[in-house]
């Protein structure tokens, strides 16, 4: 018989910890769920990160797991890993509020596949997070069911729009969590709140039953705390849906096998051009410091130039301002004041946008696609780059409700995240350091199409050599 | 000072949309576009006849890593 395991010490395991310690028979899946439960009512008042707390229906699915592990019923890959997610998946007759005053009431009919797919993999659903309203934004304010903090410190942004995904996996409530993610927001929260954030490749994910913001840009993905985590939330979330038919055909690996824990051999190309200019001095030095730990690790550092990322970066702010405009525009006639300022604000100049300029968006994407990867995926495995350029900021300085000049700050967030959305590639953000400050910078590494693989392959590897994804915050 | 773009913006988007400016932030970010149409305008000429935006998903099945 094993030494009783802390409550602690249960909240500090990873997803994959958590999983494989409960289909070994060390930890009770309730129990599990009572210390992530106990961790949020004791410690979120300060980050705000959830919207909805499902307590009682969590321990009775975690109770059902484990009565089926006693009787010996095969276990689901994330059996016993307590989660939480965005509050826009659907799931059918429960409140979706999107994050905003206007779906506050809403119910939906459906259930998003992914959620199907996380409750058949035995994952226990705690109940939904905040995120920024109609996942707008990238910094986690929310004028309706307030700021979400950063854990690491609570003045400054947790990144968004999945902020309380961020911040929840950060500050140790939960396993794991959908975000989503159109120009960053599962790796801004990801990098901001110091966890690991996958933005699989466009199409990879079902996206059945989510609320869209972007047709074209849209992503599911999950944030954890390890490469490894996001490879089992993957290999369960990942592959065709029948209910999503923009969902890509392709074969789903298996992306843990896929696992070395080697960098050696690996192609790393830094794309300088456009991802490292203007970026903060602590933000260039992790990044740097990142590199030379790979680069010893066998991995290959070549710096290239990237000439279509140019009109790439204007094409993506097109096409994603413009989708969000359509899809708002009968809300923005009608309750243009239930949306918060900042919100309103970026909708509003997606209506000033010509349609060809959008349609030829559109169709320079495959293209500019094919470009890109000629110029910096073309005998390289992966691009590297700064997930932010910027140090976080902080909540005041970000926000557009009480200064509209704080625009350029609120924007520049998702500068080096948007331009991997409109180019459809995989790509996953890992901790690479900390400023002066204490607060978290991120690495991102990106791939060709339906590589998910090899870019979790690479940031499992550095994590490896690194603990970055190991620190917690001080709550 | 406010670009001259901004008054006709906001009136084109009425007259198109039936949206109204909602606030002061959204005239400021309407003016942020002028940063925008100058890197659209160096695109101009970019798009040739026969791209469409179907090409898109088959770029991503193109494009994948070669057979190893």
């Amino acid at each position: 018989m094993n030494a009783p395991i802390s409550s602690s010490e249960l909240t500090a395991l990873s997803m994959t910890e958590a999983a494989d310690a409960f289909a070994r028979g060390e930890v009770a899946a309730e129990a599990l769920v009572h210390a992530s439960l106990d961790r949020i009512r004791a410690l979120d008042g300060k980050v705000n990160s959830v919207i909805r707390l499902e307590g009682d229906a969590a321990l009775a699915a975690a109770r059902a797991q484990d009565q089926a592990r006693s009787a010996g019923r095969p276990l689901g890959k994330l059996a016993g890993a307590p989660m939480m997610h965005k509050d826009m998946y659907y799931r059918a007759g429960q409140v979706s509020t999107c994050g905003s005053k206007i779906r506050r009431d809403f119910r939906p009919t459906v259930t998003a596949t992914v959620l199907d797919r996380l409750d058949a993999a035995g994952a226990m659903d705690m109940g939904t997070l905040n995120m920024a309203e109609f996942a707008q934004n990238p910094t986690g304010h929310n004028r309706h069911f307030g700021d979400c903090h950063n854990p690491w410190n609570l003045a400054y942004c947790t990144g968004g729009s999945s902020s309380g995904s961020g911040a929840g996996v950060a500050a140790r409530f939960f396993t794991a969590a959908l975000g989503s993610d159109t120009g960053g927001s599962i790796r801004l929260p990801a990098t901001l709140c110091g966890v690991t954030g996958l933005k699989a490749t466009q199409t990879r994910v079902s996206r059945h039953g989510v609320m869209p913001l972007s047709f074209s840009a849209d992503n599911v993905g999950p944030l954890v705390r390890t490469a490894r985590d996001a490879a089992r939330f993957m290999a369960v979330i990942s592959g065709h849906d029948p209910k999503d038919p923009t969902s890509a055909r392709e074969a789903v690996p298996d992306y843990e096998a896929a696992l070395t824990g080697s960098l050696k051999g690996l192609k790393v190309a830094v794309c300088e051009t456009y991802f490292c200019e203007g970026a903060d001095q602590p933000v260039l030095a992790a990044f740097e410091a990142a590199l030379a730990a790979m680069q010893a690790a066998g991995a290959s550092i070549t710096r290239v130039k990237a000439p279509s990322l140019k009109a790439i970066n204007a094409y993506t702010a097109m096409v994603s301002r413009v989708e969000g405009a359509a899809i708002h525009a009968n809300w923005m006639r009608e309750y243009p004041a239930d949306y918060a300022i900042h919100l309103s604000a970026r909708l509003f100049g997606g209506y000033a946008m010509p349609g060809h300029l959008y349609v030829e968006g559109l169709a320079r994407r495959g293209p500019l696609l094919r470009q890109f990867v000629a110029e910096a995926l073309t005998g390289f495995d992966v691009v590297a780059t700064p997930t932010v350029k910027t140090q976080v900021p902080t909540l005041a300085e970000t926000d557009i409700d009480a200064d509209p000049a704080n625009w350029h700050r609120f924007m520049a967030v998702s500068a080096n995240t948007r331009p991997f959305n409109y180019l459809g590639l995989p790509t996953i953000s890992i901790p690479c350091g900390f400023d002066d400050r204490g607060l978290p910078v991120g690495l991102q590494l990106a791939a060709r199409p339906f590589a998910e693989a090899t870019v979790l392959r690479a940031a499992d590897a550095y994590q490896q050599i690194t603990d970055w994804h190991r620190r917690a915050p001080k709550l | 000072m406010e670009p001259s773009l901004v008054l006709p913006m906001m009136e084109m988007i009425r007259t198109w949309s039936g949206v109204s400016v909602p606030n002061a932030a959204a005239r400021h970010g309407l003016a942020d576009h002028l940063a925008l149409i100058a890197e659209l305008e160096a695109l101009r000429g970019s798009m040739v006849f026969e791209d469409e935006p179907s090409s898109f998903e088959a770029a991503l099945r193109d494009c994948q890593e070669p057979a190893r």
